[in-house]
């Protein structure tokens, strides 16, 4: 395959930073068809329109995601990228593996793709970018039996579960993030590989409020870490703050002369909901009114930890903003106990209350978080069996109208009418 | 009543044969029996996928059903 001019393409490999033209000029020389991603792109960048065309049957047999068909509209022009396939591999939790594993993952990825990849895609995957429809079926079959490695979701599917580092890493995670990512990843391997529902789902798995993973902003179920009790306090700790002995958020603004520490400017004045303060060089916080935001557990990271009753909060419904706009999740269940011994099973009864009724009310390609908007979330907490609370208000009530539900009013909404208008005039 | 299991199916795929489009989402399927649940439609669809009767269309982001033959790759449109 022939190299292409690519002047527009070559300007992005101007500057310091690192040039995804760069790569693919290096890997065109081990893969040629490499040389007609770039002539493909610069004809893009000319025309100002993709000539990507996605969609259509292709797959593994028995599977129904994992793999996104992708061909070109200019196909004659750059026959190197006709197919050019995408395939994604479901990550291990917290995206932990082996080097090994990845070379093997790359040199696999060299004898039947393209070489590129997208480490990693917006869900987690290990995303492989571009191969042909006739090396799909080896691929996978070296995949799952010499790697042991499954693809990862796509489609109407439930997508690859994420999960932050949880507590293998930090020492904040309310549960162990990594395990409950896992288990549902294994619990729900059909819902992962089968399209089952009327548009995509996504879990995400946070062992703090700090939601690393931003499962509260991407996913259709996020599992927030949280704790019920008390944030622990370390009195001699947050004295060496005061005094200067730690640097605060460990370190992590060092560098800059950003002055002496100062714990009122920097934790309690911007504490969301004003509950901390001191007492001489003593730190009091009113619990009730905490909204776990994290900040000051962050700046002093030595004197305060979450508390010891730890569990999870769900947020139900986020999404990108392909309808209506971006929207956040909602927050759904305030605290859930995240019980390894019973194999999670609280977490899995709060997933398939939400699925049946999705799967039953939901449009096509309605994403739940819009369900919920359409039919309100008093409908939903109904259906999910929750007692509505404050914190579940987004604002004070402006209309005068009580919306009162059938079985909550005597007789019911069952009227005669005849026997109404005998007695109320029309 | 719902149906058999098999009557499902054979309602599924007589709905795949005959609809003028020839991609359909699953929950254009709920109507081959309005008694049967959701998920058990889904598992019939995708058991007629695994016996070679019909085929998964998908866009990447969402995912049809098509009876066997019946949809398209984009490299073929």
């Amino acid at each position: 395959m022939p190299k292409h001019d690519t002047p527009l393409l070559d300007e992005l490999e101007k500057g310091p930073w690192p040039s995804f033209v760069t790569d693919l000029k290096r890997q065109a020389e081990k893969k040629p068809e490499c040389f007609d991603i770039l002539g493909q792109v610069e004809l893009s960048y000319k025309d100002k329109i993709t000539h990507w065309k996605h969609g259509g049957i292709v797959g593994v047999f028995g599977y129904g995601g994992g793999i996104v068909g992708r061909y070109s509209d200019v196909p004659e022009r750059f026959p190197g990228v006709a197919h050019f396939h995408t395939v994604r591999l479901n990550q291990p939790s917290s995206k932990f593996y082996s080097s090994a594993k990845l070379r093997d993952i790359c040199n696999l990825w060299e004898k039947y793709g393209s070489g590129m990849t997208n480490m990693h895609g917006s869900t987690g995957d290990l995303v492989l970018l571009g191969t042909t429809t006739p090396n799909l079926e080896p691929l996978f079959y070296e995949l799952t039996h010499d790697l042991n490695q499954d693809l990862g979701g796509s489609g109407s599917n439930l997508r690859t579960p994420e999960c932050c580092l949880g507590r293998a890493r930090c020492e904040w995670g309310c549960y162990d993030t990594q395990d409950l990512c896992h288990s549902l990843t294994m619990h729900y391997q059909d819902e992962i590989h089968r399209p089952a529902f009327p548009y995509k789902f996504k879990f995400k798995f946070s062992g703090c409020p700090n939601d690393c993973v931003a499962a509260i902003a991407r996913s259709d179920f996020a599992v927030i870490g949280t704790w019920r009790d008390d944030i622990r306090i370390d009195q001699a700790a947050v004295k060496g703050y005061i005094k200067g002995e730690f640097a605060p958020n460990a370190g992590a603004h060092s560098g800059k002369d950003w002055g002496k520490f100062d714990i009122k400017a920097e934790v309690l004045d911007l504490c969301p909901t004003g509950c901390m303060w001191l007492e001489g060089d003593t730190l009091k916080i009113d619990n009730s009114e905490c909204t776990r935001c994290m900040h000051c557990i962050n700046v002093m990271p030595r004197a305060l930890r979450p508390g010891k009753k730890q569990g999870a909060t769900i947020c139900v419904g986020a999404k990108a903003p392909i309808l209506d706009g971006a929207q956040f999740a909602t927050m759904t269940i305030p605290f859930l106990e995240i019980n390894k011994d019973t194999e999670y099973a609280e977490v899995v009864e709060v997933i398939e209350k939400i699925w049946d009724w999705w799967m039953e009310v939901g449009k096509n390609r309605e994403r739940v978080g819009e369900t919920i908007m359409r039919m309100g979330l008093p409908t939903f907490l109904k259906v999910m069996e929750i007692t509505p609370l404050p914190q579940h208000i987004k604002e004070p009530r402006s209309n005068p109208y009580v919306f009162w539900q059938d079985d909550e009013v005597e007789g019911g909404f069952e009227r005669d009418v005849k026997e109404f208008r005998k007695r109320n005039a029309q | 009543m719902a149906l058999s299991k098999d009557e499902l199916k054979a309602a599924i795929l007589d709905k795949a044969m005959t609809a003028p489009k020839p991609q359909l989402y699953v929950k254009d399927f709920y109507a081959c029996d309005p008694d049967a649940k959701p998920r058990d439609v889904k598992n019939a669809a995708n058991d007629l996928v695994k016996e070679g009767k019909m085929d998964f269309w998908s866009s990447g982001s969402t995912t049809m059903y098509a009876a066997k033959g019946r949809a398209k790759d984009e490299e073929h449109r």
